[in-house]
């Protein structure tokens, strides 16, 4: 996808402040896009960003490039890494949305779940030997969730 | 660097969160939290006045603060939520465990 913005980095926890600032900058250059949709967004991007932190291997030294576009339409982003892939849990997948976790007072798990309800679209992919997300939010009418 | 202040009264503590609470804030809201529990503080707020963003990080820390909190005997209350931090507990459902109070006063009630 070729995005309006890009960001490249290591994933590292440092890295999610530069994503906040984009993102902040993208709300500034886009005044148009309602704020309900880029609070969402913002959300979905950050669980996963730090997710590939938390879970990349080797920790610490996973590359990843960051490319949003912001569409008539919609809100687009792609985060890419070249780490091992994901084993991710396919039993915690229910019609194409991770679940929350059962425990009501689990104090991990949430964060697949809480991307997948704040996006439409929420893929991923391995393909040589990078990893994607690819991430989608249709925009509404501001006073629309 | 220190985003996380601390102010204790007897069993009360009043804990105000960081900017945003990701990933990078949310081990050291657990430790403050745990701190304060096992220093004779557990009947907690959490100031959020000041936090603009949550994540799932920053919700397992608050959770881990509350069954502390709660085995100690008190409990964890949230304060002057923002528009995405209420957003992100509704999604979670985290709102029926984590019940957010208009201002500090109004959490500091009735203990």
């Amino acid at each position: 996808m070729s995005g309006d913005y890009t960001l490249e980095g290591l994933s590292v926890p440092e890295s999610l402040d530069q994503l906040h600032d984009l993102l902040q900058q993208v709300a500034e250059e886009h005044q148009g896009v309602a704020s309900t949709d880029l609070m969402l967004f913002e959300t979905a991007v950050i669980e996963i960003a730090g997710n590939v932190v938390e879970h990349g291997r080797p920790q610490g030294t996973v590359a990843w490039t960051f490319t949003l576009a912001v569409l008539p339409d919609r809100l687009a982003a792609v985060l890419s890494d070249d780490g091992q892939e994901y084993a991710l849990a396919e039993d915690q997948l229910a019609d194409g949305r991770w679940a929350m976790p059962e425990d009501d007072l689990a104090e991990g798990g949430r964060g697949l779940a809480l991307a997948s309800v704040a996006l439409d679209e929420l893929d991923y992919q391995r393909t040589g030997g990078i990893n994607s997300w690819t991430m989608v939010r249709h925009r509404r009418e501001d006073t629309a969730q | 660097m220190s985003i996380i202040e601390v102010r204790t009264e007897g069993r009360r503590a009043v804990v105000t969160g960081p900017p945003r609470l990701n990933m990078t804030a949310a081990p050291q809201l657990r430790e403050v939290l745990a701190r304060a529990v096992a220093e004779g503080s557990p009947q907690i707020v959490v100031d959020l006045g000041e936090t603009t963003f949550v994540d799932s990080s920053g919700l397992g820390a608050l959770v881990g603060g509350l069954k502390t909190a709660r085995q100690a005997g008190g409990d964890l209350r949230l304060a002057a939520v923002s528009e995405q931090v209420m957003t992100v507990l509704t999604l979670t459902s985290l709102n029926r465990v984590l019940r957010p109070f208009p201002t500090v006063e109004d959490a500091s009630r009735e203990w």
